[in-house]
């Protein structure tokens, strides 16, 4: 099975960190990450840029609304994501190595549609 | 990343007929997407009932990470020479039309 994991942090949060303690939140996951690779469970990984950058599109009637900023005002946003071909329980393992830990946050699992 | 943010139930409520129009529309933009060398990947997510969230402290809960009325039912990462075009292929996904999609530049991968 495939799971999508989307981790959310507190973004003002996230920024205010020094750099010191951004990197060894991303150095925390790395043997994880190098594990799930050497296992070819990893499928995918993005770091996604701040929400200031987001955008957010509807169509209504024809007509294409864009307006500036994530879908939600949220606290939390998304800020990443792993791909991994894994069963449910470890999909839920995974989410808690990740969890952000120096800031608010989580990670929801997502399974996805296998066709 | 493009996030298709969708009412949860929308998709179950609509007919069959309704239903396969909209998988078509989708392969289709996924064929245009893929033959002009765009799509990084796309998925359907399984219902958000299915979901798992891992909170603070490591409590899992069942059920999504935030309650809003639409969640995420769906994905495409595409490969873009700009904002706008990826904002032109956000406006073609079936799912703009009664939900949103967030579009959100990733980090370049470095080396």
């Amino acid at each position: 099975m495939k799971h999508l994991l989307l981790i959310h942090a507190d973004e003002e949060a996230w920024e205010g960190l020094d750099e010191g303690e951004r990197l060894m939140a991303l150095g925390e996951v790395a043997p994880l990450l190098r594990d799930l690779r050497a296992r070819r469970q990893l499928l995918g990984l993005g770091q996604l840029q701040p929400t200031a950058t987001a955008t957010t599109v509807r169509v209504r009637e024809g007509r294409t609304l864009v307006t500036d900023g994530p879908y939600a005002e949220t606290k939390e946003q998304l800020g990443g994501y792993w791909l991994v071909s894994c069963q449910p329980e470890q999909a839920t393992e995974i989410a808690r190595a990740i969890a952000p830990r120096r800031v608010p946050g989580g990670v929801e699992v997502r399974a996805l549609v296998e066709r | 990343m493009l996030l298709i943010y969708t009412e949860a139930g929308s998709w179950q409520r609509k007919s069959e007929e309704e239903r396969q129009a909209l998988y078509a529309e989708y392969l289709a933009l996924d064929d245009d997407l893929r033959a002009a060398g765009r799509l990084a990947g796309t998925s359907e997510l399984r219902p958000v009932a299915e979901a798992v969230a891992v909170r603070a402290g490591g409590l899992v809960t069942d059920g999504p990470y935030a309650e809003t009325k639409e969640q995420l039912g769906g994905y495409y990462i595409v490969d873009c020479e700009s904002l706008d075009e990826a904002l032109e292929i956000a406006a073609r996904i079936p799912s703009a039309r009664d939900g949103a999609v967030e579009v959100r530049p990733l980090v370049e991968a470095r080396g």
